[in-house]
């Protein structure tokens, strides 16, 4: 039976969770990579350009330290979400950045709504792929989605709860790939909850409300996951006592969407621009400071 | 006896320190630089501040800031460790309680705060890039063949400031020399610097935020004169230099020592304090996180630097 890995970044915080289910049903064996560490780091900065921002570098990394573990490898190629929900094109290059870097063999599919690429047909090519019939991707395409969806309900559940509580309440914008990175997000994530602060995650929202929500606040935002975090500001700006964006250097969206909407909103907020060099005493330095000031401990 | 509060603040260029009493009277004060060994410059700033320090006074509170604020807290046993930007904040405050907005170049940060009532409303700080501070401002100086301390005053003598790009100090850089070489003199290169590092901090940390007077301008390049003149050319409005600004994140965690006074009686003396660190590179695992251990009188009272918590 063949194995496929799934490089632990980017895309599987959006999909791993479908693919998982997905895969399981179907009985086929995978391999998910670690959370990053230092060697999945260094293996990524071995194969990147100085362009890519930080988390398509681990990304590589990931896919650097599955190559030789598994036969194929698990990589989309997300071009759209239909007009107006793009990707950033480090996701459109994935695919063929990949392909061209590594020997192992690479099972793709595409999203680009706009040409009816849709998960579905995505899922079912890759059944096809590894030799199964019509009938039973199906029934798995349907299990995974269904199960997906069930998990899903639950986190939102559990982070719109969040904003009923009486902590410190911080909003983390930035995009799961980030967030749950053990060396982007993680030290953030931790020292924040050991300061006695309630994380509000800005990707655990329903996309379908805060991706229209984001109209409120620019008509032409371009980036479909952009959309869904700037939504998510709009529907708990009454509800939360600050902002914290977190991005990896250089990202070009966020940079551009981002200082968009620090101009515009009137939450007090912080930006934080991660990259591999970063020390955690200057963030350490932001996020104290930042807590403070919603405390208002400067006035005791 | 009279009750006293130190506030030590140790920035990347410089370490400062400040004895306050309980009416906010600087009793004693160093400004010295920090070399890169911010243990050593604490032990020569603590030998500086306890010659000045009249008997009659009796140390009850220490506090730490800046950043190496958790090593030098560690090391004196201070009662509080707090953020330079708090710091800053209620110094600036002990003295202009009306402030509304605090500029502020460092060595390696910049920052701005915003204020209403005494409570800070909004504040922003540099990102990844450390592009027009302190430290760029001291290698300009160096390159150009002048003292930073005679920087600003150099820059007061210009007429006509050069333009250099305010958008990046390595660009700033490439257009200095381009300009010197083709002639320009000197103090309108160095004038053109000055105003640059005032455009780049409003570009950068200062972007669409409302700069409200009084406004009060720190900071160790708050000393530069040029900057300053420039700071009141583009704003437009009057810049407080206080004659202690470079102290006040000193003064400021002093003042937070004494509201957290623990009533532990605490010394100048250090010499018979042994303080070493030790670095080592953990190999349990693929992270490989660079591990700090820190003794004091051979004591191992804190290690830093583990990702997952095992030291």
């Amino acid at each position: 039976m063949v194995k496929v890995g799934i490089p632990r970044g980017l895309f599987y915080y959006y999909y791993g969770n479908i693919w998982k289910h997905f895969f399981k049903f179907l009985k086929i064996p995978y391999i998910i990579s670690p959370n990053t560490n230092k060697d999945i780091m260094n293996r990524g900065l071995k194969y990147s350009n100085d362009e890519m921002c930080l988390a398509f570098k681990t990304y590589l990394g990931h896919a650097a330290y599955l190559q030789d573990k598994c036969d194929y490898l698990l990589v989309p190629r997300i071009d759209n979400f239909k007009q107006d929900n793009q990707t950033c094109t480090n996701f459109l290059s994935a695919y063929d950045i990949i392909h061209n870097t590594f020997e192992v063999k690479v099972l793709n599919y595409n999203i680009d709504l706009e040409h009816g690429e849709a998960l579905k047909k995505g899922l079912i090519k890759i059944g096809k792929e590894l030799g199964f019939d019509k009938q039973k991707i199906h029934q798995a395409y349907r299990y995974a989605m269904k199960k997906n969806e069930e998990d899903k309900q639950r986190e939102i559940t559990i982070n719109l709860n969040k904003l009923k509580s009486t902590k410190t309440k911080i909003l983390l914008v930035s995009h799961p790939y980030n967030t749950y990175d053990d060396l982007i997000g993680k030290e953030i994530i931790k020292y924040l909850k050991q300061n006695d602060v309630e994380i509000i995650y800005s990707d655990k929202f329903d996309e379908k409300i805060t991706n229209k929500l984001s109209l409120n606040l620019s008509k032409d935002l371009y980036f479909k996951y952009s959309r869904d975090n700037v939504g998510s500001i709009i529907y708990a700006k009454d509800k939360i006592d600050g902002v914290i964006f977190l991005s990896a250097f250089p990202c070009g969206p966020d940079s551009l969407v981002n200082e968009l909407v620090m101009r515009k909103i009137k939450i007090p907020h912080i930006n934080l621009v991660l990259d591999d060099t970063s020390s955690f005493t200057g963030t350490e330095t932001r996020l104290e400071s930042f807590i403070d000031v919603l405390r208002g401990l400067n006035h005791d | 006896m009279k009750e006293c509060y130190l506030g030590v603040d140790i920035g990347s260029i410089s370490t400062k320190g400040a004895i306050i009493d309980d009416d906010n009277n600087i009793v004693a004060s160093a400004y010295i630089w920090t070399e890169g060994n911010p243990v050593k410059a604490v032990r020569n700033l603590m030998r500086i501040l306890k010659e000045q320090l009249p008997d009659s006074y009796i140390l009850k509170g220490i506090g730490t800031t800046g950043s190496a604020r958790k090593l030098i807290g560690l090391m004196l046993k201070a009662n509080i460790v707090k953020n330079e930007i708090t710091a800053h904040a209620v110094g600036t405050l002990t003295f202009y309680p009306d402030v509304r907005t605090i500029l502020e170049i460092g060595g390696q940060d910049s920052k701005i705060i915003l204020l209403k009532n005494g409570i800070i409303t909004n504040y922003a700080m540099n990102t990844l890039c450390a592009a027009g501070t302190g430290s760029f401002l001291s290698s300009q100086a160096k390159r150009l063949g002048l003292d930073v301390n005679e920087f600003g005053t150099y820059a007061l003598k210009s007429k006509n400031p050069v333009k250099i790009a305010a958008r990046c100090t390595v660009f700033a850089e490439s257009d200095l020399v381009h300009k010197a070489q083709v002639g320009y003199p000197k103090e309108d290169i160095v004038a053109g610097l000055c105003k640059s590092i005032v455009l780049n901090y409003l570009n950068n940390v200062g972007k669409g935020k409302k700069i409200e007077a009084p406004i009060i301008f720190q900071g160790g390049v708050s000393k530069n004169a040029g900057v300053v003149k420039y700071f009141k050319e583009v704003l437009g409005e009057e810049i407080i230099v206080d004659e202690n600004s470079h102290l006040m994140g000193a003064i400021g965690i002093a003042v937070m020592a004494r509201r957290h006074k623990t009533g532990h009686t605490y010394s100048l003396e250090m010499n018979n304090i042994k303080f070493d660190t030790k670095a080592m590179e953990c190999t349990r695992c693929s992270n490989n996180c660079e591990l700090l251990k820190i003794y004091r009188n051979n004591e191992l009272v804190d290690s830093w630097g583990s990702k997952c918590g095992k030291y």
